[in-house]
């Protein structure tokens, strides 16, 4: 009886503080997160730089896009301006805070759109150019060690906490050193999975770490996938006008 | 009465004259009355389709905001509505709950975007009755939870055969992505043309991926018994299931109305440049839009008007060959006739009896004529509707089970007839005017 009685209150123990192992380790993951989040956002700049899309479609082919991008995250602003191909020359999606415009010279007309819409046809969704808010918008479900290529990585499983983002579960590979993402994966309400992106190069921005280089991979279609690369970046002041709508009609004339 | 008696006694004395000037008639009011009932038949028969392809004859729709100011569409469990549906019971024959999405259907490296209907089949079994089915099957739909039926079209746009698998992605009501997968039981007749292009699945499952409820539903449809009270009814449902605020919204809109009747207006155009320019707030709870077969058949009933238009023209023109037709017999009839006039009127008879007789005579080919066009319609129309075209899946929508219907209308017959007697009384005026003008001497010596 006595033996019975060490045995359970030894296994209470363990359990406790495994369980408490558990919640240290998953608060240092979220601290993680943050630190992702933080890297990954230009508070005192703005940002810009020149987004070359390369889209494989096995129905339409390999398809070109130019965008320049513009970036005021403490405004949480941004202006993404299509100047290739020449067909959606002058289409702008501009953030406002919380509202999304996007803008087409052949109608004049602003239409209200999402973050969590896909951009253009291709594999990135308009919250892709945004700043990363995975701390924010997800929760800790489960991690792992692991190794990505020849990099040590942890493998994190997230929850979305609310329905502002498009994906609901993500799985990401963030190096264990670094704090950088390598790869991340989405996955649908059903858990099956949508998209891949990788992020092989990432260049220190200001006081930012942002991927240069970005290989989207549509799971659901055979074949489709987007490769995105950025040049010309910059973190100079962008003038406050660029984020007007007045300003997005004018040069898109 | 000797005028009616002399009339009917000349149509028979030159019998193939007779039926000949009778059988243009009848062959003009064969055109107008086929064309008339076919045109009728089709638009029946169009109805009765959309009917169970849309799944009833009044549809309601449920919009609300979801918590981040996001318009969803979506019914949830409302006393309104149940205590509505209680209070026209009699007047509804059956009612039937659905879902719907605008997902992309994946199969390999193919996709594309189409209308998808979230059905209870079980509860809607009319509906299979009316899908033409090209390839695979339809039955067990009910039993499998992730059957679809596609429009062939999309099928073949996709390169899927029934028993494959395709994926469906689509966003919940939140704006979550979403896949299921969907098993192709059959593909249908497309009807693409009459915006009516959708694809079939289980309710359930289509609900499981949008994210609603199990008793929430997207779109109330429902089955009148009565069609002729179709618009009073929607008008019932329309204002019943207004809110208190829409109530007051709309009171607010007819004040708004009145004032802008008194707008300044310079040239023709407001001086305030926001009229016009609305803007959708966002309200508490569920509103409800509220629609009728009528609204939706308007296009096609406007086609049929046209093709009806189109028939009337043709009538019109054949009549006319007719009309020149009648005149020219007339007088000849006339010359035929000259030393009998003479003879008529030489005995007594007034000018106004002599033109009497021709027009009876013509009052009489075009009743003969119609009378046969008309017979010889139904006789038509009755062998067409024995004939059955259920090889061809293109001509269902426009056919019940199969076959042709027609449609004859009452009143369509009596105006076109109507027509016919007062163009033929129109030919034969003439011609009658001046047999009655002869003088009697004259006609009397004529040697024709």
């Amino acid at each position: 009886m006595e033996r019975l009685r060490f045995v359970f209150w030894a296994l209470l123990a363990l359990l406790v503080l495994s369980s408490g192992v558990l919640a240290q380790d998953l608060r240092e993951i979220e601290k993680i997160l943050e630190k992702i989040d933080a890297q990954s956002r230009f508070d005192d700049q703005d940002f810009s730089a020149l987004m070359t899309m390369i889209v494989e479609d096995p129905e339409k082919g390999i398809e070109k896009m130019v965008v320049r991008q513009f970036r005021r995250d403490d405004g949480r602003r941004f202006l993404l301006l299509i100047q290739e191909p020449s067909t959606q020359k002058g289409q702008g999606y501009l953030l406002e805070g919380e509202n999304l415009w996007f803008y087409d010279p052949s109608s004049r007309k602003f239409a209200h759109t999402s973050l969590k819409e896909t951009f253009q046809d291709s594999d990135a969704r308009n919250a892709d150019f945004n700043q990363w808010t995975y701390s924010s918008s997800y929760q800790v479900e489960g991690y792992q060690e692991d190794v990505l290529g020849k990099f040590q990585v942890y493998l994190i499983d997230l929850e979305a906490v609310d329905e502002t983002v498009p994906f609901p579960f993500v799985r990401l590979w963030v190096t264990q050193d670094s704090h950088l993402v390598l790869k991340s994966e989405e996955y649908s309400l059903t858990r099956r999975l949508m998209r891949s992106s990788l992020f092989p190069k990432y260049a220190q921005v200001g006081g930012a770490l942002i991927p240069t280089q970005l290989i989207l991979v549509d799971e659901l279609v055979e074949g489709k996938k987007t490769q995105i690369a950025l040049s010309e970046i910059s973190v100079s002041k962008i003038p406050d006008h660029v984020f007007t709508k007045s300003y997005v009609e004018r040069v898109s004339r | 009465m000797i005028a009616l008696k002399i009339a009917f006694r000349n149509i028979s004395r030159q019998k193939k004259r007779s039926f000949l000037l009778a059988g243009a008639i009848a062959f003009g009011m064969l055109v107008i009355t086929l064309l008339n009932a076919l045109s009728g038949g089709v638009v029946e028969n169009i109805r009765v389709n959309f009917s169970h392809a849309l799944g009833g004859h009044i549809f309601i729709m449920g919009r609300e905001f979801s918590g981040e100011g996001r318009m969803i569409h979506k019914i949830r469990p409302d006393q309104r509505l149940d205590q509505l549906l209680d209070e026209n019971a009699a007047s509804i024959r059956g009612f039937s709950k659905r879902s719907q999405a605008v997902p992309s259907l994946i199969f390999g490296s193919k996709q594309t975007m189409h209308l998808l209907y979230g059905v209870d089949f079980e509860e809607e079994d009319q509906l299979l009755e009316s899908l033409a089915v090209t390839a695979g099957s339809l039955s067990g739909v009910s039993r499998e939870g992730n059957a679809l039926i596609l429009p062939k079209p999309v099928g073949e746009r996709l390169g899927v055969e029934p028993g494959e698998t395709v994926l469906v992605k689509l966003e919940t009501l939140s704006g979550q992505q979403n896949v299921g997968e969907f098993k192709v039981k059959a593909f249908i007749e497309d009807q693409e043309q009459f915006g009516l292009s959708a694809a079939y699945a289980n309710r359930s499952y289509l609900n499981d991926l949008l994210g609603i409820g199990s008793q929430e539903y997207q779109m109330l449809n429902m089955f009148v018994a009565d069609l002729s009270r179709l618009d009073d009814l929607t008008r019932v449902f329309r204002e019943g299931l207004k809110s208190p605020e829409e109530l007051e919204e709309s009171k607010f809109e007819e004040l708004e109305e009145e004032e802008a009747l008194l707008e300044v207006s310079v040239g023709g155009v407001p001086l305030d440049p926001m009229m016009g320019g609305e803007e959708i707030k966002p309200w508490e709870g569920t509103r409800y839009q509220v629609m009728s077969l009528n609204q939706i058949m308007e296009p096609v009933e406007l086609m049929v008007g046209v093709l009806n238009q189109v028939g009337l023209v043709i009538f019109l023109i054949l009549l006319s060959v007719t009309m020149v037709g009648i005149t020219n017999t007339f007088r000849m009839i006339m010359i035929e006739r000259i030393r009998e006039i003479g003879t008529m009127r030489a005995f007594g008879m007034q000018r106004r009896e002599i033109k009497r007789i021709f027009l009876l005579e013509a009052f009489f080919l075009g009743l003969l004529g119609s009378a046969g066009g008309i017979l010889l319609t139904a006789l038509l129309a009755f062998i067409l509707s024995k004939i059955r075209f259920g090889a061809d899946p293109a001509l269902q929508f426009f056919l019940r089970q199969g076959q042709i219907t027609f449609s004859f209308s009452a009143a369509s017959i009596l105006i076109n007839t109507a027509l016919v007697l007062v163009i033929s009384l129109i030919a034969a005026y003439w011609p009658a005017r001046a047999s009655a003008k002869l003088p009697p001497v004259e006609a009397l010596s004529s040697h024709t």
